[in-house]
């Protein structure tokens, strides 16, 4: 299993240019989105990426994609550094990985029926005119939960649900066959009852289709229930990172203790102390000194404000970054 | 393959468009004028009484003769049929009009598109350059131009056509731009899309309706701009237009002769094309700009009661400060049956009391929460039921009279409102117009102590009075959604979906506060979401819609430790719980129902994992279960 590098992320880090602090001064101003990202996906893993807005962890998903290029660090896939690659290149490595986007509302071109937008990927990719065609948009959208899909080929966008339009969403991303899945917040704009149904779906879609999944969430919550290990990710990097059941059950990191508290359970008789942190993520252009956590940290320490705690290993699988935990 | 798609779908993408189209007037009148503009000029041999080229039998006599039986319209300086000019000058200022158009459609809609999609240089070179263009004075341009070079159709519709596109590429280049940073295109990208495919795919489709708008809008300039050059003589002297029938009768002693059907007819034809073609033009911008569509919030229609089946129970101990008795709300459609969208809610709140308005999307919450002050959309009405707050019925007050309970006594905070802040004012001056709008009275010198301490109350230091919305996280904006809402010292506050699109953290941080709030403030506060979780946390009492039913009511603990309703069991059921980690998630299989179009028995039937026969044809009552606890479900028939 230790063997498994699927796919690799090694000292990934992506810096704006936000400009100048002032007008007349040369310093430039960076915008430290991503800093320093270690993380191993294995073939048909899934791993929960949290954390708040502001965190990276979107600009990271966008790194895996390609649709932005790292400041510094590699991106590996099966062993290939898929970091720097030429348009060509990079095109065929669409195909494996697959991108699906938080908001079904507006990720889905108003004007195209499902048929076209189920389509459209093998077209970029140039099988369209292949005779299985009609059999792979079926296959994508049944796989999707869309059946019979004849039900909803012709049909546009809005006239299908929220839970519906993510699946068409799901659709064109299987119609590739991908081996591995980003998943940007797929179900934060769904009801909750919707969201159950695409959380499983994505589920039973690395089972039957051996599909890695990277999902991305400010909510532990919603995958606990799937997610193989969990890494959690503040300004820029990941503070904790685990199988689910430690990072659930046995939280190191104070920040992933509170995010944990604040998840509601469904039971007032469990009505429980949160941990609320006050005010929110710091904006990522001038970053606390030390340890970035320290201004909303309930439990820091002198140090805390001067030195910078790196990855912190606890068990084999399990690693947080924080002082308290330096032995 | 690709090509035999677009054409199988846009034949059903144009009916739409038709179906809507037919129902706006000011676009089919313009449409109207145009297509007899048209039909004019095709046809202008056969419907015209003499030939335009032909100068025989003209004599000195025929000079400007009034409208008589043989010149309907009478003749010109030449002596010529005036009806016979004016059809075949249709002929030439359509055409011209038509081609300077397409040329400067063309033109602008590259540019813009170019400039839009690649942005960088490429955009800040096209714009500059258009912008030197527009501040031109295109007529002396136009003058300049066409007077250096020979007057012809050709050229003139080629000076026409390129100076005419500097307004198109700006407006593609700003609907490009807005195109461009939707998700949908950042997806195709994802798949691989080379930049070609996704303008021709992805901005092309969007972009069209501006440009058709703005194609019938060019036009109109066009045929102005080409009447104008023609009448200042600097039009084609051998192809007659409206603008040089003008010209030449103007020139020529048309007024002082008193012949006013010399340029009466052809300024009517050019007044007719315009207006037809600026009708048009509206017409089409309101049915392809969907955004144009008024949908406001306003004051509802008079409440009719037509149903009579009022409960005449009486609540015991002490009156809630709240109290909603039957309600329920249809929305007219139209001479269509209506759409029973909230049908028969009763609760109550007390004060300091925090009841959970819980359901999915479309099952008539926000629907009934405006309701509670009568702004429900103009189809909406209260056919049923009573307000009671503070024991005055909300339902039978006037308009004025509600105006002084709106806000000051109940106050909302309004889904997604955070997001609709004014960006250029800052965040205390919209409170402090908040303060004014609903208490006018309001002294002036102590408005800004004001904004500070309700910014205090919902936890935002004073010295971010005077910052942006923009300057705001969106958490902070939520706050100060707040803040305005507590504004008149209401006594309720209905929040929907407060906390919705916002982090598990920030939530939580609301959550508190406005939990804080209600203890500080004794505020009564309804909490309209769909998140059990987040009313589990803090709610005393709970309702669960469905379909604009009351499926159960209860105190918080019967909800989710003793829930009756099977919606309610399978909501819990599809709500992760950490406290039960690796056990699969449910879902309740289906969508809730369309309003319009409500199951004949129990609305929950078509989902229900413990639907029977009777379930689908009898709508279930309310049975009442004891201790306030209330559930609409046939298989509780027994135990009430």
């Amino acid at each position: 299993m230790s063997a498994d590098h699927f796919l690799e992320v090694r000292g990934l880090k992506k810096y704006f240019d936000v400009g100048h602090a002032t007008l007349f001064s040369r310093q430039p101003r960076n915008l430290h989105a991503v800093d320093g990202v270690d993380l191993t996906l294995r073939h048909s893993e899934v791993i929960a990426l949290v954390g708040e807005s502001g965190c990276g962890k979107s600009t990271l998903a966008l790194l895996l994609m390609g649709l932005e290029d790292p400041t510094e660090g590699i991106v590996t896939l099966e062993g290939r550094d898929i970091t720097h690659l030429d348009d060509h290149q990079r095109k065929d490595l669409r195909r494996k990985i697959q991108m699906v986007f938080q908001d079904p509302y507006e990720s889905l071109n108003p004007t195209q029926t499902i048929e076209e937008i189920v389509t459209e990927p093998l077209a970029v990719h140039g099988i369209a005119n292949t005779p299985d065609r009609d059999q792979r948009v079926k296959k994508a959208m049944e796989d999707a939960g869309l059946k019979p899909a004849e039900v909803y080929l012709k049909r546009y966008p809005h006239e299908l649900s929220g839970g519906q339009r993510q699946r068409v969403v799901i659709a064109a991303a299987l119609v590739l066959e991908p081996e591995i899945i980003l998943a940007d917040e797929p179900v934060s704009m769904l009801d909750v009852s919707i969201r159950a149904e695409i959380i499983n779906l994505l589920a039973e879609l690395r089972i039957t289709r051996q599909i890695a999944v990277i999902f991305i969430t400010h909510d532990l919550g919603s995958v606990g229930f799937f997610a193989d290990r969990v890494a959690v990710m503040y300004l820029g990097r990941i503070v904790e990172i685990g199988t689910m059941l430690e990072v659930l059950e046995k939280p190191q990191h104070p920040y992933t203790r509170a995010l944990i508290s604040v998840i509601p359970v469904p039971n007032p008789r469990l009505r429980h102390e949160r941990i609320i942190l006050q005010g929110e993520t710091p904006n990522p252009i001038d970053l606390p000194s030390g340890c970035r956590f320290h201004p909303r940290c309930p439990v820091a320490f002198a140090t805390c404000k001067v030195s910078d705690p790196r990855l912190i290993p606890l068990s084999k699988t399990h690693q947080a970054a924080c002082l308290l935990l330096v032995k | 393959m690709e090509a035999q798609m677009t054409t199988t779908t846009t034949a059903p993408r144009f009916q739409e468009f038709w179906r809507v189209f037919r129902n706006n007037y000011m676009g089919l009148v313009g449409f109207m004028m145009l297509v007899v503009a048209i039909i004019v000029a095709i046809l202008a041999p056969v419907l015209s009484p003499y030939d335009p080229s032909s100068t025989l039998n003209v004599t000195t006599t025929d000079i400007y003769n009034p409208p008589s039986a043989a010149h309907w319209l009478g003749t010109d300086d030449a002596g010529q049929d005036v009806l016979t000019n004016f059809i075949f000058g249709a002929r030439v200022s359509l055409t011209i009009g038509f081609f300077a158009a397409f040329i400067s459609l063309v033109i602008g809609g590259v540019l813009g598109i170019i400039a839009g999609f690649y942005g960088g240089r490429t955009e800040e070179l096209i714009m500059r350059f258009t912008d030197i263009m527009l501040v031109i004075p295109d007529l002396p341009l136009m003058m300049v131009v066409i007077a250096l070079t020979k007057p012809s159709i050709f050229n003139i519709i080629l000076v026409i056509g390129l100076l005419y596109w500097t307004t198109t590429a700006r407006m593609v280049r700003s609907q490009t731009l807005a195109v461009k940073s939707r998700k949908f295109v950042l997806r195709a990208r994802a798949i691989g899309s080379s930049k070609r495919h996704i303008i021709r795919r992805h901005i092309l489709p969007l972009v069209l309706p501006i440009l058709v708008v703005q194609a019938v809008l060019v036009v109109s300039s066009a045929v102005l701009a080409e009447s104008t050059l023609s009448f200042l003589g600097l039009g084609d002297p051998t192809a007659l237009s409206w603008g040089q029938m003008l010209n030449y009768a103007f020139g020529r002693g048309a007024m002082s002769t008193g012949a006013w059907w010399a340029l009466v007819v052809p300024g009517f034809g050019i007044v007719w094309v315009v207006l037809g073609l600026t009708l048009l033009g509206q017409g089409l911008e309101q049915v392809l700009n969907p955004r144009l569509d008024t949908h406001h919030l306003m004051p509802g229609r008079p409440v009719v009661r037509n149903e009579a089946n009022e409960d005449a129970e009486k609540s015991t101990g002490k009156s809630p400060l709240l109290e909603v008795r039957n309600l329920s709300i249809h929305y007219v459609n139209n001479g269509k049956p209506p759409a029973r969208a909230v049908e028969n809610i009763s609760f109550n709140l007390q004060e300091g009391e925090l009841i959970g308005l819980v359901g999915e999307s479309g099952c008539g919450k926000t629907t009934l929460m405006l309701s509670l002050l009568r702004l429900l959309p103009s189809a909406g009405q209260i056919v049923n039921g009573r307000v009671l707050f503070n024991g005055r019925d909300l339902t039978a007050l006037t308009e004025d009279e509600l105006n002084s309970v709106r806000w000051s006594g109940i106050s909302i905070v309004f889904q997604g409102a955070m997001n609709a802040l004014n960006p250029v004012r800052t965040v205390g001056e919209q409170i402090a117009e908040a303060i004014i709008k609903h208490l006018p009275g309001f002294p002036k010198e102590n408005l800004s102590a004001r904004v500070v301490e309700l910014l205090d109350l919902v936890g935002i230091a004073a010295d971010h009075k005077d910052h942006f919305p923009h300057q705001y996280s969106g958490g902070m904006r939520q706050r100060a959604m707040i803040a305005m809402a507590l504004a008149c010292n209401p006594q309720v506050i209905v929040a929907d979906e407060p906390t919705t699109a916002l982090d598990v953290m920030i939530q939580a941080q609301i959550l508190e506060l406005l939990d804080r709030l209600r203890k500080k403030l004794g505020l009564a506060i309804i909490f309209v979401t769909h998140d059990l979780g987040v009313v589990a946390e803090m709610c005393d009492k709970v309702l669960v819609m469905y379909g604009g039913v009351t499926a159960e009511y209860a105190d918080v603990d019967v909800i989710y430790n003793n829930p009756k309703h099977p919606y309610t069991q399978e909501l819990l059921k599809a709500f992760p719980d950490l406290t039960k980690p690796k056990k699969k998630l449910s879902s309740i299989p289906g969508y809730p129902p369309r309003l319009d179009a409500l199951p004949a028995g129990c609305r929950f039937a078509p989902r229900c994992p413990a639907a029977f026969k009777r379930c689908h044809t009898d709508p279930p009552s309310l049975h009442k279960l004891g201790d306030g606890h209330i559930a609409s479900c046939h298989l509780l028939e027994a135990s009430s």
